[in-house]
């Protein structure tokens, strides 16, 4: 019966079946994930008592840092001039220098959210289980980003990252704000799903292919025949990526999601979900759309600048901390279409450069904040952060460091990033853009240079008021604290490594029927 | 781009079912409120009082087992059909995926989801989030009498 409909459909059903080649050794971090996350899911449904936090932590960490160490070993073999990127799977992943570099920074930070999360989810009673087997499939959804070379695949691999993240950012289900986020967070995450699926299919319609490298070979070979077919298919992938990368106008759930969202959850929403989706959109416009340049490019230019003037400005009026880091990852993400929208190699890499450090100054700031919080996530105005350097120095430096960074202050790996992109702006001639980007860092700065002064100046009332409890700071979130912070300080001082490796991460353009 | 027709056809017919059943309603359906309509539906009883404790809703549970065992016979249906010419590679493949959606069954089991009768191990309630959330403990007293019964014949 299958077989007439296909036959009625001029499916050839007698042609032999092509066996694609799987190269397994592609796919290794991928596997590494997911096998890793059903592994610990049989584990838990077999053993017949609740394990220890402990236990997953050290597993989810050994996990994401198996996938980032296996990243990296194929670095050598794909930015070898003489073998270079290659694909596998029939042409539907990519190994490149690109990938590579985004698994790896993908897996890293799950490291970190693993050991951020150790501590948040004792003092919150939270189950551990579910925890590390949603971020580990959540980052395997965002490895399959990376590795796309076919619009499906990179499709599916956002529904996966997206699906995951759904419950995480639910999974306090007893406060309501959390439940709120997960909420928002689904609705408006669907509806940013219906209109990439609609961009894919239109895509699809113009060029004839779902494949990049096919699209992109399309492209620069004829003209396709229905210009405004390709236009609106682009215009709707623009905006179901600008919805899962947080770009104003289509911001407007970043803060309550993030606020809502379990700390640890929203650490990794700005970090490795905004890796994911910018490698995407970095992959699918700037890459493979590569041709129709002229007209993404004022697009870009115009979600840049008002992503650049609206978070900075919303970001300076909030008293609640993590609200504040929320607004301001919106305005980093700005910063980061500074880079998308200079379309040229430098700009690439820029972005990932800022991908780079900005992730680690994320997770380490929504650390701090998930530390200073009280059980059940409340109590992270900017009061009680007053006094913090009293109470707890080494902490408070750790913040002002990362809150530093995030202010673009030299030392730190937040100036080399904003240096990169602002540079690949002024090479591709966008002043104005370069201008507005250095002006608005300035208004970004006064909030987060309140924090550290409301640390640092703040007298230390309520807490006498509180009583005697610290600050608690286990050993894990130390671990994690103190990773970030390495980073973030080496990549100011000695940032070439990183800046190097950007540099030969560019994606490349690779089609199976070449 | 007459073979995107069909597509515009089927785009705007939606648009004007929502629409149009969102005007029409507004204009043709009589509103008249009553307490009865107003209350919350539940299974045709009225309610008296809200639930005193958490009760665990055990159908999304068997709802997630379809769900798996549907999405698996989606899948092996087409394979079983062309096994044949798909071979060994077919054959690897299909275990692979049983072996991720066999995973989460037996997760879902090991979650109680087929464990009908009392519920023996209720995840404890912590005091300090019952009294922000919507979880209500034991007992009337705190409670605001609800104007339907106040109201009701």
């Amino acid at each position: 019966m299958i077989a007439g409909m296909f036959a009625q459909l001029g499916v050839p059903t007698d042609a032999p079946f092509a066996v694609p080649e799987v190269a397994w050794s592609a796919l290794t971090p991928l596997l590494i994930l997911i096998v890793g996350a059903l592994a610990l899911l049989v584990v838990t449904a077999l053993v017949p008592r609740t394990l220890p936090v402990g236990f997953f932590t050290v597993t989810t960490v050994a996990v994401a840092a198996g996938a980032a160490v296996a990243s990296l070993g194929s670095w050598d073999r794909v930015t070898d001039p003489d073998r270079g990127p290659y694909m596998a799977v029939a042409g539907a992943i990519t190994l490149d220098g690109f990938s590579v570099l985004v698994t790896a920074l993908l897996a890293i930070t799950v490291v970190l959210v693993a050991l951020l999360a150790d501590g948040y989810l004792r003092r919150e009673g939270l189950g551990a289980a579910e925890f590390s087997v949603l971020v580990l499939l959540s980052a395997s959804g965002g490895v399959m980003m990376a590795l796309a070379n076919d619009l499906i695949v990179m499709f599916l691999g956002l529904e996966v990252l997206s699906i995951a993240l759904y419950v995480l950012a639910g999974f306090q289900g007893d406060r309501r704000e959390s439940q709120e986020s997960a909420m928002k967070y689904f609705l408006l995450g669907a509806f940013a799903s219906a209109f990439l699926l609609y961009g894919i299919a239109l895509v699809y319609g113009a060029t004839g292919s779902t494949n990049l490298g096919e699209i992109a070979g399309f492209l620069a070979r004829d003209v396709p025949s229905e210009q405004g077919l390709l236009l609106g298919g682009m215009a709707m992938l623009i905006v179901g990526f600008g919805f899962k990368i947080g770009v104003v106008p289509f911001q407007s759930w970043v803060p309550d999601v993030y606020q809502g969202a379990p700390t640890p959850v929203t650490a990794f929403m700005a970090s490795g979900v905004k890796v994911a989706g910018f490698a995407a959109l970095l992959r699918v416009i700037v890459s493979a759309l590569s041709v129709q340049a002229q007209d993404w490019r004022p697009v870009m230019w115009v979600l840049a600048m008002l992503t650049l003037v609206v978070g900075p400005a919303m970001a300076i009026v909030q008293t609640d901390v993590k609200r504040m880091l929320a607004y301001s990852s919106i305005s980093h993400a700005g910063f980061i279409l500074i880079g998308v929208q200079a379309a040229s190699d430098r700009g690439t890499a820029g972005a990932l450069f800022y991908l780079f450090a900005y992730s680690f100054m994320a997770l380490g700031a929504f650390g701090v904040v998930s530390l200073v919080a009280r059980q059940g996530d409340v109590g992270v105005d900017l009061d009680r952060f007053r006094g913090l350097s009293k109470r707890r120095p080494g902490l408070a430096l750790v913040f002002a460091v990362f809150l530093l960074g995030q202010t673009g202050v030299p030392l730190t790996s937040g100036f080399m990033a904003k240096f990169s992109v602002i540079g690949a702006a002024v090479a591709s001639e966008s002043y104005a853009l370069a201008m507005v980007a250095m002006l608005t860092s300035v208004v970004g700065a006064f909030a987060y240079l309140r924090v550290i002064v409301a640390m640092y100046l703040g007298d230390d009332e309520e807490m006498a008021e509180e009583g005697t409890r610290r600050v608690q700071i286990p050993a894990a979130a130390g671990l994690a604290l103190g990773l970030a912070l390495a980073v973030t300080v080496t990549l100011g001082v000695l940032p070439s490594t990183v800046l190097d490796a950007a540099r030969d991460a560019v994606p490349a353009r690779l089609s199976p029927s070449r | 781009m007459d073979n995107y027709l069909p597509l515009v056809v089927m785009l705007v017919l939606a648009v004007v079912f929502v629409f149009g059943s969102l005007v029409t309603t507004k204009f043709v359906a009589p509103s008249r409120p009553t307490v009865a309509k107003q209350d919350p539906y539940e299974c045709g009883i009225v309610p008296s009082r809200e639930a005193p404790q958490r009760f665990p809703v055990r159908f999304f549970l068997v709802a997630m087992i379809f769900i798996i065992f549907d999405i698996e016979i989606i899948f092996l249906y087409p394979w079983a059909v062309y096994h044949r010419e798909l071979g060994a590679y077919g054959l690897i493949e299909m275990l692979m995926f049983s072996v991720a959606v066999l995973v989460s069954f037996l997760y879902l089991l090991s979650k109680g989801a087929l464990d009908w009768g009392t519920v023996k191990k209720v995840s404890p309630l912590q005091p300090l989030r019952t009294s922000e959330s919507s979880i209500r403990r034991v007992g009337l007293e705190g409670r605001p009498s609800r104007p339907s019964e106040v109201g009701a014949p």
